[in-house]
């Protein structure tokens, strides 16, 4: 963004940015055209948007590429996810390999992104959030880039290869790591007799039976809440991801060329969007397993403020406030 | 008769719906009244408008799954 002006105006054909969007846009309509012609989303023969339609629906199991022993097999969304985490892992340890004192290149760009992330983090959750950032990334690229490397062509059409998240026992595995820690983590800050004690309270039987039973039947429901947890985390993002490949196949095989391209990039959008909010409700589950007894009204007064302090109109802008 | 079961099943769209009305609703008239938080209000309207819309994604993925596992 912050390049010296002098540096446009010396090339040689200037090229304004209206140009070169169109022109980007020119040819990736003409490569759509080209595939489509090439790999045609259907074949021969058929009903036309029955049979298309049917031919780019994505089967609900992935393909499962070997054995390794009955009911433990190898699918092609294990391997998706393994390749995944490659890219992930290499690409952080190539980033920060050689960390300096003034960033540049990569390590600015992975800087900015844990800066940013993590502000963002701290800015719903408060300074407690702050021990659980690196937990809140670690979800979060790996969900993103699971969730894209679905959009790569070829991905989810050939056998061995499928986006990760778009295969429920991928979500529900990512969602048991989320529930274990939130868990996990509650525990320990509150001891097993303090964190159970949140959901079976006898503390209202020292009011009367009536307040103690009242107490007790709350924290029962809310112990069954918590599974709930665990089943709307696994079946949001496999949902939303899997459905957005539905959506992509259904109209791929309706509209054919051009039209689909528009779904792709509302899918880049959802399958960040879908990242972020697994990663934010697992730190949200941490930060409310950690509190203790009547504590949530205090910590999300504290998230509040917090959220309120971070942009407060009246001390960026005293003219509008005014006015 | 998996048809009218998937047909019902669109139905779980409406709510959806009417929630990311409201949730638009709302939000224009709060960044209205204090255009100073519009960034603060734009992100808990998306990130709503995400939650409500993964509802409507539920009812579409079980239709689709109502006619696939016939």
């Amino acid at each position: 963004m912050a390049e010296p002006a002098g540096q446009t105006v010396a090339t040689r054909r200037p090229m304004t940015t209206r140009t070169k969007v169109l022109l980007a846009i020119a040819a990736v309509v003409a490569v759509d055209v080209l595939a489509a012609f090439v790999v045609p989303p259907f074949g021969a023969g058929g009903q036309f948007p029955r049979d298309a339609i049917i031919q780019n629906l994505e089967a609900l199991a992935p393909h499962v590429l070997f054995e390794l022993a009955p009911g433990f097999t190898i699918t092609s969304t294990i391997l998706t996810s393994w390749l995944v985490m490659a890219v992930v892992i290499v690409g952080v340890w190539l980033a920060t390999r050689r960390l300096r004192e003034v960033p540049s290149g990569a390590q600015n760009l992975f800087e900015y992104m844990y800066e940013s992330l993590g502000g963002f983090a701290e800015s719903l959750g408060g300074p407690a959030a702050r021990r659980y950032v690196p937990l809140f990334l670690g979800l979060f690229l790996f969900i993103v880039f699971s969730n894209w490397s679905g959009l790569i062509p070829f991905v989810g059409k050939v056998e061995f290869l499928r986006a990760p998240t778009s295969d429920i026992n991928v979500t529900l595995g990512l969602a048991l790591v989320s529930f274990t820690t939130f868990h996990v983590e509650g525990i320990r800050r509150l001891g097993v007799r303090g964190y159970l004690g949140k959901f079976f309270s006898l503390r209202g039987f020292r009011r009367s039976a009536f307040d103690g039973f009242i107490d007790l039947f709350v924290g029962v429901l809310e112990f069954f809440l918590e599974f709930f947890k665990l089943l709307t985390l696994s079946l949001r993002l496999f949902a939303n991801i899997y459905g957005g490949e539905l959506v992509l196949g259904v109209m791929t095989g309706l509209l054919v060329v051009v039209a689909p391209i528009a779904f792709l990039g509302l899918e880049v959008f959802v399958g960040f969007m879908q990242a972020l909010v697994f990663a934010i409700l697992t730190m949200m589950f941490t930060l409310l397993a950690i509190e203790g007894h009547g504590g949530e009204e205090h910590a999300s007064h504290e998230a509040a403020a917090a959220l309120e302090g971070a942009t407060d109109p009246h001390v960026a802008h005293p003219a509008a406030g005014a006015a | 008769m998996e048809l009218i079961g998937a047909g019902l099943a669109a139905f779980g769209i409406i709510g959806p719906g009417i929630g990311i009305g409201i949730l638009t609703g709302l939000t224009t008239t709060a960044i209205g009244r204090n255009p100073d938080a519009a960034n603060v209000i734009r992100q808990n309207f998306i990130l709503g408008a995400v939650f409500a819309e993964g509802l409507g994604i539920f009812a579409f993925v079980l239709g689709v799954l109502i006619i696939l596992l016939k």
